[in-house]
């Protein structure tokens, strides 16, 4: 179970060049995740969504709050927690250099998984992902589409117990897309905890099983969509969110 | 979990090795050396065997005798006659060298400082000596006195010494210097890339979700670092050796000089190749890594090439020895440990300072890297 307590971020900005502004990416973020849950984040750009996942995913450390995977927390056991979760967003880069093959290696290595087994694991994702075409390419000579595909492997390679989407889909073809989407499904069925940040309202609605709406940095609501949608008394979550933010996001 | 060091120094080498820019850093650079080294003795050889009708116009604000005519002749001086006025005009024109006036007994050379003026100079007084020896030796022949016995009545030979010879010790130190450079010059690209070129790439986001400790991240990058200056150095080293064999066939103010390393010196060199290599790969790599942009590391990294090589240059020029202080001295340390290692003086504790004081500044260099991959601000600061 992932616990996320009062979490907060505070960023120092230069406004000038005299004077700074302090800004809250997240404020008193609050919420649990459960085994085989997928919670959704939800919230237009800027409100949040990847601040929040990176904290939860140890590349931020939070200003305040605190988060703990199954009891453990990043203080005293990073390497552990970094072990069981796999993070994936839209802008996640791989190495164009290695071919998806010796990535796919190398992360099963870093994640102390002996050869053979290496090997099983690798011929098994590549079979789910469809990959056989590309595995010994160049990761520098592949398509957006194979990239992410590649990304996705390697999330799978050490099988986490948890995994942190941040915004996966977002410019991949609907094919693409697709795969990610099943790939999720896959996983919450195999027990898996999932949390799962977009913009795009309809695809969250389709594979959530509780949603967390942000806006500005703070919640402004959560629960299952269809108690959110009956709470405001509309008919999908797109406008639920226009409703209760007013028609107003942070960008604006 | 074992440690990742080693996945990651797999995943560097593999990387470095796969670019073209790190491997032409790498193997290019150490070509350079042959040619700065050949080229820098072709001018010392240039230099010192100037053509002789480059500086041999004199001028001369009297009329010559029929016997300084004839002894001008011999030393192929191209004698220009006028007056004082019309000489300095040639002179200034550049039709002629330099050119003499005379009062009463008293010849002066008048000249500048440039290159010509310097070697007609030199031309001239062997022509006034000359002359004044043929004037002594008439006057003695006249009054009766064996000139040979006052004239030679002490003998001075000239023999070369190793330890003197200016061309071959300039040479030699110079080699190292040039291949202290390269290092340097080799180091600041990929250190660059695996730092502030990862950062901007995208991919450092990614390694920071993996299990991996930032002691192992930073130890993976810089070993990879280390191994390519460390190449560098070493195929620098060799093409200086190659490139003294060749200088010393190919150019005359060489000959029948020592201009070889000694098997010793060979060993010490690449005992300090391998020290500097880890030094200015620490370095390299903490300064790139405050960086944000690859842009912003390679400025920050270009004045490191200047300080590696104008240290050891001015201790050169005004022959400073290394002494335990020195010994301690970042750049200026190798050159000059070398020098004396060349020059036959081994100082065991000066070497000992060295090579202690350079694995204590990796270690503080290290030590801020690490922290600061432990930080958030690595990958987000601004």
């Amino acid at each position: 179970m992932i616990k996320a307590n009062n979490l907060t971020k505070k960023f120092i900005k230069q406004k000038n060049k005299r004077e700074k502004e302090e800004f809250y990416a997240d404020k008193g973020i609050t919420f649990e995740a459960h085994d085989g849950e997928i919670i959704g984040i939800l919230g237009p750009n800027g409100a949040g969504k990847t601040t929040l996942l990176r904290m939860i995913a140890g590349i931020l450390e939070p200003t305040e709050g605190t988060i703990e995977f199954d009891g453990l927390n990043y203080k005293n056991n990073e390497i552990e927690i970094k072990k069981n979760i796999a993070y994936l967003s839209g802008n996640t880069k791989l190495y164009d250099t290695l071919t998806a093959y010796e990535l796919l290696k190398m992360c099963a290595q870093i994640y102390g998984i002996d050869n053979q087994k290496t090997e099983k694991r690798i011929k098994e994702i590549t079979d789910i992902l469809d990959m056989q075409n590309f595995l010994n390419n160049k990761i520098g000579n592949l398509s957006t589409g194979q990239t992410q595909r590649v990304n996705i492997a390697r999330c799978l390679v050490h099988d986490p117990k948890y995994y942190i989407l941040d915004e996966a889909t977002t410019g991949l073809d609907i094919i693409s897309s697709q795969i990610i989407l099943d790939f999720i499904k896959k996983e919450k069925a195999r027990g898996k905890t999932i949390l799962y940040s977009t913009h795009y309202m309809e695809e969250a609605e389709n594979i959530c099983d509780r949603v967390i709406m942000i806006n500005k940095g703070v919640v402004i609501n959560s629960g299952t969509p269809s108690k959110i949608k009956e709470d405001t008394n509309t008919t999908n979550l797109r406008d639920a969110f226009f409703q209760m933010i007013g028609g107003k996001t942070n960008e604006e | 979990m074992k440690s990742n060091l080693w996945n990651i120094l797999k995943k560097e080498l593999r990387e470095l090795f796969r670019d073209k820019k790190s491997l032409s850093m790498m193997l290019i650079i150490p070509v350079f050396i042959p040619l700065i080294m050949l080229g820098m003795s072709a001018l010392f050889e240039a230099q010192t065997e100037k053509d002789t009708s480059e500086y041999n116009k004199i001028g001369f604000a009297y009329s010559l005798s029929k016997e300084e005519k004839s002894i001008a002749k011999q030393m192929d001086i191209k004698v220009v006659e006028g007056n004082e006025k019309e000489l300095k005009e040639k002179y200034k024109n550049g039709e002629i060298n330099l050119y003499v006036t005379k009062k009463a007994n008293q010849y002066t050379l008048n000249i500048d400082s440039s290159d010509n003026s310097v070697y007609a100079k030199s031309l001239t007084e062997q022509y006034f000596n000359t002359y004044k020896s043929y004037l002594q030796q008439t006057y003695l022949t006249q009054n009766n006195i064996d000139a040979g016995s006052v004239l030679n009545i002490i003998t001075i030979k000239e023999k070369s010494i190793e330890e003197d010879n200016y061309f071959a010790d300039f040479i030699k130190n110079y080699a190292f210097l040039f291949v202290i450079m390269a290092i340097t010059v080799s180091a600041t690209y990929p250190a660059t890339d695996t730092t502030a070129g990862e950062k901007e790439r995208g991919t450092l986001e990614t390694l920071l979700t993996f299990p991996i400790k930032s002691k192992d991240i930073i130890l993976g990058k810089f070993l990879s670092v280390t191994l390519s200056s460390i190449i560098t150095g070493v195929i620098s080293f060799i093409l200086a050796i190659i490139s003294l064999v060749i200088a010393k066939g190919a150019f005359s103010i060489y000959e029948g000089l020592d201009i070889m390393f000694s098997p010793f010196t060979v060993v010490m060199a690449f005992i300090i190749i391998i020290v500097y290599s880890f030094f200015i790969s620490g370095l390299c790599i903490s300064i790139a890594s405050t960086s944000k942009t690859f842009k912003e590391a390679q400025s920050a990294l270009t004045p490191l090439t200047f300080v590696s090589l104008f240290p050891g240059m001015i201790a050169f020029m005004i022959s400073v020895g290394a002494t335990p202080l020195l010994s301690i001295v970042p750049f200026l340390n190798y050159s000059l440990i070398f020098t004396d290692i060349n020059a036959g003086n081994v100082n065991w504790l000066n070497i000992a300072l060295m090579i202690i004081s350079s694995f204590v500044y990796i270690a503080i260099v290290l030590y801020y890297i690490i922290k600061q991959y432990k930080s958030e601000k690595i990958l987000f600061s601004k």
